[in-house]
Parts: C-alpha cells; sequence; structure tokens
C-alpha cells in the first residue's frame, strides 16, 4: 500500500531522512518511532506529497507521489502536527470546506453532507458542529484534525502524532479510534511516545537522525533483543547466604542485588532463555524459610530497546537488561524522552 | 475551476467571517467618503464661478475622475492588509499543509487565494459606488465613464493584489508582508518620479511602469488595450512568482 525507497532528503546541508526504506502494507498500522528531529515529520512530509524528496521514490496507492500527486493525493489522508483548522470556520463549514477540496468533482452535494455528517459521527464531534475551530479543547482540535483526514475515505491515513497534547483519557479515545481504522485503512503513525507503538503498532519503524535503525513488531522488537530471561526476586528475612542459594540454581547464570531495606533484599537473577527458572527460585526460597515477597520478570520494555538503538555506538551492542526496575509504561506517556 | 472556486469561498468568507473584512470595509469607506466630500466641495466652487462666466464645468471630469484616481491612494494603504495574511497566515498556522496535501495544484490554489482578494476588494468598490450613486441622485453625469472608471480600478487593484500575493507568499510573518507590499506598492507608483528629470526615452518607460499612470485613460473613459493588456500581463506576472515562490517553498521545505 505504501511503499517508501531509499528516501532522502536534505535541506541545504543538513540531511534530514537519510536513504529511508520501508512499507506498509494494505490494513496494517504502522508506527515511525523515534526521538523529536529524527526525521519523522518530513518522512510523513514526503508521503503525502506536501513536499517533494530529494532522493528515492514514494509510492501510496500504487501512486508515486511525485510523478502523480493528484492521484496520491485523492487516496491519503493527512494529520499534521498541529491540526490545520481555520479558526473562524465552524466545524461543519470547515468540514465542508475540506470536502469539496478533497472528494472529486463528481460528488453529489447530499453525499457531501453525508459523508460530513459521517465522519463528525465517526470523530464524535457532532455536538461541535457549530462551535467556531477557534473555541475547541485541544482535544477536539485534534478529532476535527482527524475527520477531515477521514473525509474522502482515503486508503491510507497518515498521522503525525496523533495523541501529542491530549489528556490521558482522550488518548485513550484516539487510540481506539486509530485501531478502528486499520483494516479498511492503512495507518502510519508517528510518535515518540513508546507504549503508543506497543498498544496500537503492528509494526514499527524506529528512526533516529534520519535513518531507520529498526523495522519490526513491537513483541520482536522485544524478544530479539532480549538476550536473557530475568527475574526480579524479592525475598525476606533471607541469610547473607541468598545471593548464592539462588546462583546455585541450574540455569541461573548471574545474580547481582538490587535492593535492600532492612530484611528485605531484592535481587536480580539472570537465567538462560531456555529454561523457566520461577519454580526453582520458589521452591528454593521456600525450603530456606525465607519470605517470597515479589518474582517478576525483568522485561526489556520498548524504552530499553529504544534508548539502545537511539543511543550513539550501543546500536550494535548486545543490549542488556537495565538494573532499574522497567518502568510501567503508563509513566512514559506524557514525558518526553531523554534524547528529545 | 471547481476548486478554485472553492478556496476563492473560503479567502472571501474568511473576510468576512471575522471582524477585519468588515474594518477594512469600513476604512475604506470612510476614506471614500472623505475624498468624496473634499472632491463635491471643490466642484461645487467650480460651478459657482461657472455660472458667473466661463464654461460649464462637467461632473464626470472635475468630480469623478479625480475621485477615482484617489482610489489608488487608498489602495495603496489597505490593499497590503488584504493580502498579507494569504498565505503568511496559513503557513503561520500550519494549514498550508491542509492546502498542500489536498488533491488540487498549485496553481489553483493561488487562482483561488487571487479571485477571493480580487472578490473582497470588489466588494469594496461596490461600496463606494453608493457614493457615486449619489450623484446620479442629484445630477446627471454619464455612466460610461464611471463604468470604465471602474474596471480601471479592478485591474490596477489586481497588479496590487497580485504582488501582494506573491509577497505574502515568501514569508511567515504578517507584519513583514504586509509592510514589504506597501513598499512595493509605493515604489511602482511613484517610479515615474525619476522620469521627470531624465531623458525623455527613460521618461516615458518609466511611466509605462507606473502601476497608477495607466489607470489615467479609464478615469476619462477611455479602455485601451495598451492598458488592459499592462494590467493583465502584469497580474500574470505577480501569479507567476508567486507559483514560483510557493513552488520552492515545498523543495526547500
Amino acid at each position: 500500500m505504501i511503499e517508501v525507497q531509499h528516501l532522502t532528503k536534505r535541506y541545504g546541508p543538513f540531511t534530514a531522512v537519510d536513504d529511508v526504506s520501508f512499507r506498509a502494507e494494505k490494513g496494517e498500522i504502522l508506527g515511525l518511532l523515534g526521538p523529536n528531529g529524527a526525521g519523522k515529520t518530513t518522512t510523513m512530509r514526503v508521503l503525502t506529497g506536501y513536499m517533494p524528496a530529494t532522493e528515492g521514490s514514494v509510492t501510496v496507492a500504487g501512486y508515486d507521489v511525485f510523478a502523480n500527486p493528484i492521484e496520491a493525493k485523492r487516496k491519503v489522508g493527512y494529520l499534521p502536527e498541529t491540526p490545520p483548522l481555520y479558526p473562524d470556520m465552524t466545524v461543519r463549514e470547515y468540514l465542508t470546506f475540506v470536502a469539496k477540496l478533497k472528494l472529486p468533482a463528481s460528488v453529489s452535494k447530499a453525499e457531501r453532507v453525508s459523508r460530513v455528517n459521517g465522519v463528525m459521527a465517526k470523530t464524535n464531534i457532532t455536538d461541535m458542529a457549530k462551535r467556531h475551530c477557534s473555541k475547541l479543547s485541544k482535544g477536539y482540535k485534534q478529532r476535527v484534525g482527524l475527520a477531515q483526514a477521514l473525509i474522502h475515505d482515503p486508503e491510507v491515513l497518515i498521522l503525525d502524532e496523533p495523541t501529542a497534547g491530549l489528556d490521558p483519557k482522550q488518548i485513550i479515545e484516539v487510540r481506539d479510534l486509530i485501531r478502528a481504522l486499520a483494516g479498511e485503512h492503512t495507518v502510519v503513525l508517528s510518535t515518540h511516545i513508546l507504549p503508543e507503538v506497543s498498544q496500537t503498532c503492528q509494526r514499527v519503524v524506529i528512526i533516529n537522525r534520519g535513518r531507520v535503525v529498526a523495522v519490526d513488531t513491537p513483541d520482536n522488537l522485544t524478544r530479539q533483543l532480549k538476550g536473557s530471561a530475568t527475574l526480579y526476586v524479592q525475598v525476606d528475612a533471607a541469610g547473607d547466604d541468598a545471593a548464592a542459594v539462588l546462583s546455585g540454581i541450574t540455569g541461573v547464570r548471574q545474580v547481582s542485588e538490587l535492593d535492600r531495606h532492612e530484611q528485605m533484599v531484592g535481587f536480580e537473577v539472570a537465567a538462560d532463555t531456555e529454561r523457566d527458572i520461577r519454580r526453582d527460585v520458589a521452591r528454593v526460597v521456600v525450603d530456606k524459610g525465607w519470605g517470597l515477597l515479589e518474582l517478576r520478570p525483568l522485561r526489556l520494555s520498548l524504552e530499553d530497546i529504544f534508548l539502545q538503538l537511539t543511543t550513539d555506538e550501543s546500536a550494535s551492542a548486545p543490549v542488556q537488561v537495565q538494573a532499574t526496575d522497567a518502568a510501567p509504561a503508563v509513566a512514559a506517556h506524557e514525558s518526553e524522552q531523554p534524547h528529545a | 475551476m471547481r476548486n478554485v472556486l472553492t478556496i476563492a469561498g473560503k479567502e472571501l468568507r474568511g473576510f468576512f467571517a471575522s471582524p477585519m473584512g468588515w474594518v477594512i470595509m469600513g476604512l475604506f469607506a470612510l476614506l471614500f467618503g472623505y475624498f468624496f466630500l473634499a472632491h463635491l466641495d471643490y466642484f461645487v466652487g467650480q460651478s459657482m464661478q461657472a455660472q458667473q462666466g466661463g464654461g460649464p464645468v462637467n461632473v464626470n471630469q472635475f468630480m469623478i475622475r479625480p475621485l477615482l484616481q484617489n482610489v489608488a491612494l487608498i489602495n495603496l494603504f489597505l490593499l497590503p492588509m488584504i493580502t498579507m495574511r494569504a498565505y503568511a497566515e496559513e503557513k503561520r498556522s500550519g494549514t498550508i499543509e491542509l492546502l498542500l496535501t489536498s488533491p488540487v495544484t498549485d496553481l489553483q490554489i493561488i487562482l483561488g487565494k487571487f479571485l477571493g482578494v480580487l472578490g473582497f476588494y470588489a466588494a469594496l468598490l461596490a461600496v463606494t459606488m453608493l457614493y457615486i450613486g449619489i450623484l446620479f441622485v442629484f445630477g446627471n453625469p454619464e455612466w460610461k465613464p464611471v463604468l470604465t472608471g471602474y474596471f480601471g480600478l479592478l485591474l490596477m487593484g489586481g497588479c496590487f493584489l497580485s504582488v501582494g500575493l506573491f509577497i505574502s507568499s515568501t514569508t511567515k510573518n504578517q507584519v513583514v508582508a504586509g509592510a514589504a507590499t506597501f513598499v512595493v506598492f509605493l515604489l511602482l507608483w511613484i517610479i515615474s518620479w525619476l522620469g521627470q528629470s531624465a531623458g525623455p526615452a527613460v521618461a516615458s518607460l518609466l511611466d509605462y511602469l507606473s502601476i497608477v499612470w495607466h489607470f489615467d485613460d479609464f478615469g476619462k473613459g477611455v479602455i485601451d488595450t495598451k492598458h488592459v493588456i499592462y494590467y493583465l500581463s502584469f497580474i500574470t506576472f505577480g501569479l507567476f512568482l508567486t507559483l514560483k515562490s510557493v513552488d520552492t517553498e515545498r523543495w526547500r521545505g
């Protein structure tokens, strides 16, 4: 559905996108993930025909965006980072204007009106039809922007940071909407928020400094980069030999102490991937008469992968589980990446 | 063509949906009204003198023609305010992304915007016709020179607007666009001043370049193809520059 080949975009001497290639199949949600300034927006702008590529080709729904811009644009709905609303228009006026621009001339007025009503219902903005765009909250602006992108029922939807600046409830709504749209539409969305990718996207393209550093499903990325299974074990009233005892379990490669609060000690236990050592660990702890307070796998979160891939040099180095607790995914919702 | 009209309609509605359009229209009418009054006063004085001796004075020649010429002066100040936001505002707010990613060509967008601002300018001129109407109620002017005069004003305004559109397409900043447009308008007007000290060949060339000089004949009731062609080619050139500017902007990003 979308085919990007060796796309390069330079602004004068600055290379914003460098030899990027990827493809998106019909009906899938593809996430472009990368820190701010990685070239996500530039890539999307080339995809939508907003600007031409310096080198390389982009085919959308069978049309080359540079050779056949009008045909390609008919197949694409685009939501830029800031929803392109005209403040003086009401929501209905605005959507009608966009419908006139984007629908072919053969579409009748009645059909146009029903399209406008349709997208307003789909994006849940019917109540706001008579409100001026300048008076809308950020969440509604985003939805009107989404409605605008959907109005001509495009095969491809390109969404630049669709959840940026929304509150958590709105984020969930927008994500649900995007997931609902996949299937009939092919969706490309960009984000620098990692949980968004694991929750919405079927495939991820990680971009850093204009280059693609990884393309895969979120699950595969997590699995592939995980060298070993690692557990977090917290025990109570253990003796000083606890670390040694845990090391004695078959398959355990390494044990290190992470934290200690009086009697409670937390260990990170790394083991070979082939063997599930959780039962063994639990049994040993119980046999020893310690209290087992916590036993859970330390997963390499997408965050860690992302940091690994987008931090210099370390990209090719084997990924190690960070000593720190894998942060719950929700915590990163609104926070910027340290590399942004 | 439908796309052009859609965009033109959006531009035109943009003027009337905000106070800006009404304010500009009010100011335009105010200035025109002042000029109207001043010229009427002068004309009445002339008529008094004419009654005491000398030939009859013609309302077209002594009143309407100089009055319409004064519109050029109002244009100089107010038309930059019409065009300055045309592109600059869309670029600043990001709505340009909507236009440039819609299945319309750059030329359609530009023609649409031009027709939109020209339509608003025509609305401004339409308001001034009320004043001229007063003369028809109380006097007996010829209507044909009035019509050619307005035709000339529309063409002259079109030139200013096409240049204004071009300047607006080069910047995100409305104030910069407005100021630059004003300066360029002024230069295009006073370019003929230099001719007075230069030789006759240069003088006629500079006269030819001056936007306002071409209006003279329209005011007299003459539609000279020379002037029509000048204005039309000027407008085309302005729109061409806009097209190139938008295109360059795309490549530079």
